[in-house]
């Protein structure tokens, strides 16, 4: 359902995505991993429409969405999380998640009703009324993945809603995103860490510099050469995986 | 529950008074009290729910009083006729407020309000073969309802009573619709609910427009009430700040806030006012510089609001006698 047909995003002299292409459908988990600084969050920024690529082609149902403001894209069937989260501080957990069911539902007692469900799947149900800005860090990641999923989409794009997380934490936020993947919702997972990628993912696609230098099944990935000198002088141990 | 209290008790006082007090000044008060507080709550919708602060609302104040004024007295035309037209008009300077309001954030988008209210009081009060220029329009006072002209200051009470009482309910109903809570996303984090599916430019223009109508008409109200136009009063900065001080020291985004931020000020004032000059010949300005101490206190020990202080205070003395 998206397609990426040689996706070029610059700012000034620099290259943050260098023609990169990809294909995710609902059917599958796909993870983007990479350095900081190789353009993963760039790539969810062009998808979702908050930056307009200078070439190539964002296809949604081979439908070209490039310039299309990302109200129109979510609209669409593609929500995505932001990295350093951004709650409705001054809301309530419950009314969060409302906000983001008002997107497919006219009636406020009904999209209130969808984001106690939603609350619920997300075993968020206890917090309906506490205000979304006193939540600790690991609860601000999940509010942010509850949000977008009640915007009923058919791709979550989420950007590192792994990381941060205590070890009790990351287990129930691989349960809730294998669940969902169960529902038919598709994933892309950016994320910093293998380890965890390693775990949920069916396919990756690392990039580096703005350049996809490798794609395929995990167990590819963490022997694949080019990865490996990729994460050279960083603090990652494939091993983990 | 301790907002509708406060708002049933202060529309309800403000509906008795009348009846059992009769003096002119302190009806006068009762008048501006209400008509600041609207003007205010108007504000509050681009400033408090929508999050786009602007100090420039005396522009769409202005045209509201300009528009009864210039029909009445160019084109003969009642001011309900005039009341329309500057509602259309400010709807008009609030589409384009609205759309800067896409491009400039924060101070950027204040400072392009008051800028936007400058160039319309340059017009009004250099444009003389119009507007009279500055030395401003009488409103011509025909008695009737058809006119808008009351000697009685009692029914100015009532009328501007139903006016902010109407744009009090308006706002309370705003704040559990959809779009009041998608409002609500876009002043919290304008990106999160764009992402969420929000047309956050379109809902922002919307408020900001739908406060610029609403606060024209209180300009016109004003006009009518008062008798006279002068440019540099309508156009002022003073109002623009006057407008969004009394819904900040009241309550940002809170239904109820304007109107006791407006009650509370515009009290204050008048009693320093008439405290602290005229008799005491040496000392006037003085209340000028004790008003703004009172506010930096006010805002520093209270900066939710009034209401929101009044409705925490509520809810921990709720908690007391449960335990």
């Amino acid at each position: 359902m998206l397609e990426l047909d040689a996706v070029t995003k610059r700012f000034g002299g620099l290259t943050a995505v260098k023609e990169v292409s990809l294909t995710a459908t609902p059917a599958e988990i796909v993870g983007i991993i990479g350095p900081n600084g190789a353009g993963k969050t760039t790539l969810f920024n062009v998808i979702s429409g908050f930056l307009t690529p200078e070439t190539g082609r964002v296809l949604v149902d081979g439908r070209d969405v490039r310039g299309l403001a990302p109200h129109r894209v979510c609209a669409l069937g593609l929500t995505r999380t932001f990295q350093l989260v951004k709650p409705f501080g001054g809301l309530s957990v419950l009314d969060n998640i409302m906000i983001g069911a008002l997107t497919r539902q006219t009636s406020v007692s009904v999209a209130r009703d969808e984001a106690r469900r939603v609350a619920g799947l997300c075993r968020m149900e206890a917090l309906a009324e506490s205000p979304a800005g006193a939540l600790p860090i690991g609860l601000r990641k999940r509010l942010e993945v509850a949000r977008a999923l009640a915007t009923r989409p058919r791709l979550l794009l989420l950007d590192e809603v792994m990381s941060g997380l205590n070890p009790a934490e990351l287990a129930e936020m691989l349960d809730l995103l294998r669940r969902l993947h169960g529902d038919g919702i598709g994933l892309i997972v950016i994320e910093h860490i293998m380890a965890a990628m390693m775990r949920l993912a069916q396919r990756i696609v690392v990039l580096h510099h703005g350049e996809k230098i490798a794609e395929g099944r995990p167990e590819e990935i963490a022997r694949d050469p080019r990865v490996v000198d990729a994460y050279l002088g960083e603090e990652f141990v494939l091993a983990d995986a | 529950m301790t907002r509708h209290a406060l708002a049933l008790a202060f529309f309800a006082a403000a509906a008795v008074m009348p009846l059992v007090i009769h003096d002119a000044y302190f009806l006068d008060s009762l008048v501006v009290i209400l008509i600041w507080g609207a003007v205010s709550a108007a504000w509050n919708l681009a400033g408090g729910y929508a999050g786009q602060v602007s100090l420039g609302h005396s522009a769409f104040f202005g045209i509201g009083a300009y528009a009864a004024a210039l029909l009445a007295t160019r084109f003969n035309q009642s001011a309900w006729i005039g009341m329309l037209a500057g509602a259309v008009v400010a709807t008009a300077a609030g589409l384009v407020i609205g759309y800067l309001s896409n491009r400039l954030k924060g101070p950027y988008f204040a400072l392009a309000t008051i800028a936007f209210s400058q160039v319309l009081l340059i017009i009004a009060s250099r444009w003389r073969a119009f507007t009279s220029g500055s030395e401003g329009i009488p409103v011509p006072f025909r008695p009737g309802f058809a006119t808008l002209g009351f000697a009685s200051k009692t029914v100015w009470v009532y009328l501007v009573l139903a006016l902010a009482l109407a744009i009090y309910l308006a706002e309370r109903y705003l704040e559990v619709s959809r779009m009041g809570y998608r409002l609500a996303g876009v002043r919290e984090d304008e990106d999160a609910a764009e992402a969420l599916g929000i047309p956050t430019r379109r809902l922002k223009v919307a408020a900001i427009a739908l406060s610029a109508a609403l606060t024209s008409v209180c300009g016109t109200l004003w006009a009518q009430y008062v008798g006279f136009v002068d440019p540099f009063y309508v156009f002022s900065v003073d109002l623009s700040v006057r407008f969004a001080l009394n819904a900040i020291i009241g309550g940002l985004g809170s239904a109820m806030g304007p109107f006791v931020g407006s009650l509370l000020i515009t009290t204050l004032e008048t009693y320093l006012r008439a405290t602290f000059s005229g008799i005491h010949g040496s000392l006037i300005g003085i209340y000028l510089v004790i008003y703004g101490a009172l506010l930096i206190v006010l805002v520093r020990f209270v900066p939710q609001g009034v209401v929101g202080w009044l409705g925490a205070r509520a809810r921990r003395l709720g908690r007391h006698a449960r335990a």
